[in-house]
């Protein structure tokens, strides 16, 4: 359970730092290999609900 | 160096020494030094990114940029954030002692995300992914008490980030910080089948955007 929680606080934090705040035009697109970031960022936010949905249980 | 940018603030004073100060016309840029050719997907230098973003925001509130930003000098960085230092400047000045607060709730019925490959249209799928977001819904009665989190909120917004969930962002003092979370753990009590996440407090992001003027 603790370590859910430290998971979740991990993916909250990235989750805020790739998906919000003020986007800087034509900054917002960056690679990591063939992957961009901002697909890099939906996948955490799904993953962000899935330890949600862990954690209440 | 390359610096990463972070986000704007009102004073010198708030930045230093955590984070390389960049003095821009009516702000100050905050950004982290990191080797030219270091690569922005890089692990730790998210999480190092992280770190100092939650220090800076123990120093004063500021206006978060989106991770990515990045230039050779301080001079591009400058020019690049030129046509909104003045705005972000604002709403410095307007909402110092607040600070955000999101509460992320698991959609009543998930939607599920449309398959790219089952699309032959670029705009169909985007259209069919917007479909998908905005049909992610709450229970109405969870909805009503979650507002009531942010009694003396100066704004709140419901957002549909994607098909999984919603998020209510609030913008709220700092001395309000404790009594949110006090109220949704009380929420929990009440809603317990209903999984949600109450996190912050985080700088000004949802409503630093221009949209939400």
């Amino acid at each position: 359970m603790a370590d859910d929680v430290e998971e979740l606080a991990l993916l909250e934090t990235l989750d805020h730092l790739l998906d919000r705040g003020v986007v800087i035009a034509g900054e917002a697109v960056i690679s990591i290999g063939d992957v961009d970031l901002l697909y890099l960022g939906l996948n955490i936010v799904l993953a962000n609900v899935d330890a949600i949905i862990r954690t209440s249980k | 160096m390359k610096r990463v940018v972070i986000g704007a603030h009102l004073g010198r004073e708030d930045i230093e020494p955590l984070a390389t100060a960049i003095a821009a016309s009516d702000v100050f840029l905050s950004a982290i030094l990191v080797a030219d050719d270091q690569p922005l997907g890089d692990r730790e230098l998210l999480i190092r990114v992280a770190k100092t973003r939650g220090l800076l925001l123990d120093r004063a509130t500021f206006v978060a940029i989106r991770y990515g930003f990045s230039s050779l000098t301080d001079e591009e960085a400058v020019a690049k954030c030129a046509a909104h230092t003045r705005r972000w400047r604002d709403l410095l000045e307007k909402h110092r002692d607040q600070v955000e607060m999101t509460l992320k709730v698991a959609a009543v019925s998930p939607q599920k995300r449309p398959d790219r490959s089952g699309f032959t249209s670029g705009g169909d799928y985007l259209k069919a992914l917007h479909a998908a977001r905005e049909a992610a819904a709450v229970d109405d009665t969870f909805r009503d008490a979650a507002e009531r989190l942010f009694p003396g909120a100066a704004k709140t917004r419901w957002l549909h980030r994607d098909a999984s969930s919603i998020e209510l962002a609030a913008l709220v003092s700092r001395a309000a910080v404790e009594s949110c979370f006090e109220a949704a753990a009380d929420l929990k009590q009440h809603f317990a089948h209903v999984p949600f996440l109450l996190s912050g407090p985080w700088p000004l992001e949802v409503f630093a955007d221009a949209d939400d003027e």
